[in-house]
């Protein structure tokens, strides 16, 4: 595992994603900033409809036709060192981009994979719209089939619907890998399967990781698998990213108030039978969004002028750790009383 | 009395020991996909000949009632007269008894013989089968074939550039289409372009081929053929392209909105692939189940257009035999329509298990 801090592979900078809707406007990512280093992996957390997937769909430009995309540009460093705003590519650069450079794996592996074509052709396709031979594209599909644990001749062979969910969900993650690419995202890609295949999947993963030194953007709004598999937690709230930091800051010393009740809501095999507290209300209207602190009316530390300005994203811990709260200290404070053992 | 012990019932002689094998292979036989569809297609077939056979029979007037009226208006002859005549002229008696009818008419189909047209004395009803039933097929099969690929390629386009003028417009056109029945496109054809424009001489375009070309292989006799198939073959497919187009694209939509299809884009394949291997393929499945009961149909199809331009094929012949009341002929053709219904449908099952891997029979043509 070479994590390297000094080598950012994505810089997103500023990206806001807007529905256009009945009603008016769905602000369902806004001004989302952050850096995906060499080896990283970053989790995004964050409740249903928080804005995790949009955004990971803005990173590859695969938006239904009524979003638009705007920032300050999708920084892509290529292995050679030249750099990119993938905002600016032609259709057939960003054709050419998908894939090899930032592949994903979706949520959802039963519907992933097309019903009528083999694996193998699967494959194939995708070899063949990136220039590489059939020859090539199977021996890399062999190994990396393999190394997911599957028979791969067999699986080669196999129609999706031939394959349970965990196969395909690994055959997902195999052909995410077979043109190198320097980031993968995944979305939820432990969501919709058992506890053991869950487990094995994410074993998988790491291995995967250690071999072939790629970034991942891993999309889960279970805590538990994030704080085994990440690096960095960035914690996302009505389309906001409100804090993000190295895993252990993040867990043992969250500094947003949402961070905070995310991580109460979770439930905690190390300390027992321990009361859980929900959030209370629901996630804002993001077409008329409350003002100030979008969380204040849900928030316990809630104050004054939390209801009427919207906090800045301060940083701490020399930069590492960002967060946008103005009771930071209290939720510290709380965040440390309570998390003393484990977070989670 | 001989020293080899008899095998009194066995059908294989090959086999050694052939009372388990003969019975292994018979329950094979019955259980096999090929075995049950054809008992389950002929039971079809025979369930329909007798439905069709009594129901023909319960119409008002027969061929005989129809030929007495017929002699009685025109040569003026009493009724006693008519009788006698109608008798000598039908090789039909109407008093025998309906199910006796009924059994010698299934006796003589086993035997393959479809008997003599009732009211076309001396004419078999095979061979009039075989002589109009190309004419049909050529027709109906060149339109239905026309009309399915444009259909699926418009509705394919229109489904994936949905919202765009190209859509809206032939949206429009389609549910027009789709809501005009063959024989008012009919009309309208000759009326507007026939007879207000006179772009074509409505007396040309009624036949099958220009009667004075010698029937050959040849460059003139094809196009002639052509020619006269136009009218019909522009019609059936403005009938029915409609329906094709609003299914494939309402079928494109769903496609597009799957998983895979976003997989797929994600992955950088061209929009080409995309286009046939992905959405095509999959918006298609629904459609090709359709497709085969339309070609059961192709048969009986176009009645009323061939009719209309006394297109020389089976379709014409049915409504003739039906105005005559002719049983045999119309027992006849309905059973070749019966049939092209059952074998459709059994070949649709194998083109959608070929097309779509997640319902291919079991012991069918899975490759594994």
């Amino acid at each position: 595992m070479t994590y390297d801090p000094n080598h950012v592979v994505l810089s997103v900078r500023d990206l806001s994603v807007n529905y256009r809707a009945e009603r008016g406007l769905v602000r369902a990512v806004s001004k989302a900033s952050f850096d995906l280093h060499a080896g990283e992996t970053l989790a995004l957390i964050g409740e249903s409809g928080c804005g995790k997937t949009t955004l990971n769909l803005a990173l590859i430009r695969q938006l239904p036709k009524t979003a638009s995309i705007d920032g300050n540009g999708i920084l892509y460093t290529y292995r050679d060192g030249r750099q990119t705003d993938i905002l600016k590519f032609s259709d057939r650069d960003m054709r050419r981009y998908l894939w090899s450079e930032c592949s994903m794996v979706f949520q959802g592996a039963l519907n992933s994979l097309n019903p009528v074509i083999r694996v193998s052709d699967m494959v194939y396709d995708t070899a063949a719209a990136h220039g590489i031979g059939r020859d090539e594209a199977r021996k890399r599909a062999l190994r990396l089939l393999e190394q997911v644990r599957l028979d791969p001749e067999r699986v080669m062979r196999s129609y999706p619907h031939e394959l349970s969910g965990g196969m395909r969900q690994r055959v997902l993650l195999a052909v995410s890998l077979i043109l190198r690419p320097q980031v993968v995202i995944m979305d939820e890609p432990t969501t919709a399967v058992d506890i053991l295949t869950q487990r094995s999947i994410l074993d998988v993963l790491k291995l995967l990781r250690e071999e072939l030194n790629f970034s991942v953007i891993f999309i889960s709004h279970d805590l538990a698998v994030a704080a085994e598999i990440a690096d960095t937690v960035a914690t996302m709230y009505a389309g906001e990213i409100v804090e993000i930091g190295p895993v252990n800051e993040v867990f043992y010393r969250s500094r947003h108030a949402y961070t905070l009740s995310l991580l109460n809501a979770a439930p905690r095999l190390s300390v027992g039978a321990e009361k859980l507290e929900s959030i209370p209300g629901k996630p804002p209207d993001l077409i008329d969004p409350p003002a100030g602190c979008k969380f204040h009316e849900r928030c316990a530390f809630v104050t004054d002028i939390c209801r009427h300005t919207p906090p800045p994203l301060v940083a701490y811990n020399d930069g590492t750790h960002l967060a946008s709260c103005y009771e930071m200290e209290r939720v510290l404070a709380q965040a440390q009383a309570t998390r003393k053992v484990s977070p989670l | 009395m001989t020293a080899v012990p008899a095998e009194p019932t066995q059908v294989s002689p090959a086999q050694s020991d052939p009372k388990p094998t003969l019975r292994a292979r018979l329950r094979r036989i019955t259980r096999s996909y090929l075995f049950r569809v054809l008992l389950s297609g002929i039971i079809t077939i025979w369930a329909v000949t007798t439905f069709t056979f009594f129901l023909i029979r319960q119409m008002p007037g027969s061929p005989f009632e129809i030929k007495i009226d017929e002699l009685m208006t025109r040569q003026s002859l009493t009724y006693e007269e008519a009788y006698r005549a109608a008798a000598s002229i039908f090789n039909f008696d109407p008093d025998t008894p309906l199910l006796l009818q009924y059994t010698d008419y299934l006796g003589d189909l086993a035997r393959g013989d479809m008997g003599v047209s009732i009211t076309r004395t001396g004419t078999s009803v095979s061979s009039i089968i075989i002589r109009y039933l190309p004419w049909t097929l050529f027709c109906v099969g060149l339109s239905l074939l026309v009309s399915f690929v444009l259909g699926t390629l418009i509705g394919l386009a229109m489904g994936y550039w949905r919202g765009s003028w190209f859509d809206n417009l032939m949206t429009a056109i389609a549910s027009i289409l789709s809501g005009l029945p063959d024989y008012i496109i009919g009309l309208l054809i000759i009326v507007v372009f026939g007879v207000q424009l006179r772009w074509f001489d409505i007396g040309s375009v009624r036949g099958g081929v220009d009667p004075t070309i010698t029937p050959a292989f040849s460059l003139e006799y094809i196009g002639s053929i052509l020619s006269f198939a136009t009218m019909p073959v522009l019609i059936y497919v403005l009938s029915s392209i409609g329906t094709w187009v609003l299914s494939m694209k309402s079928s494109t939509l769903s496609t597009l909105g799957e998983d895979y299809i976003t997989v797929a884009k994600a992955r950088g394949l061209s929009e080409r692939r995309i286009l046939t291997g992905y959405i095509g393929r999959n918006a298609m499945l629904p459609l090709v189940t359709r497709l085969a009961i339309s070609v059961g149909f192709v048969l009986s199809g176009t009645v009323i257009i061939e009719e209309m331009f006394q297109y020389p094929g089976l379709g014409r012949n049915l409504f003739i035999a039906i105005s005559g009341r002719d049983y045999t002929t119309m027992q006849g053709i309905f059973l070749v329509i019966t049939i092209g219904v059952v074998l459709s449908n059994i070949l649709a099952d194998f083109v959608i298990g070929w097309l779509d891997p997640r319902v291919r029979i079991e012991g069918g043509n899975t490759s594994s």
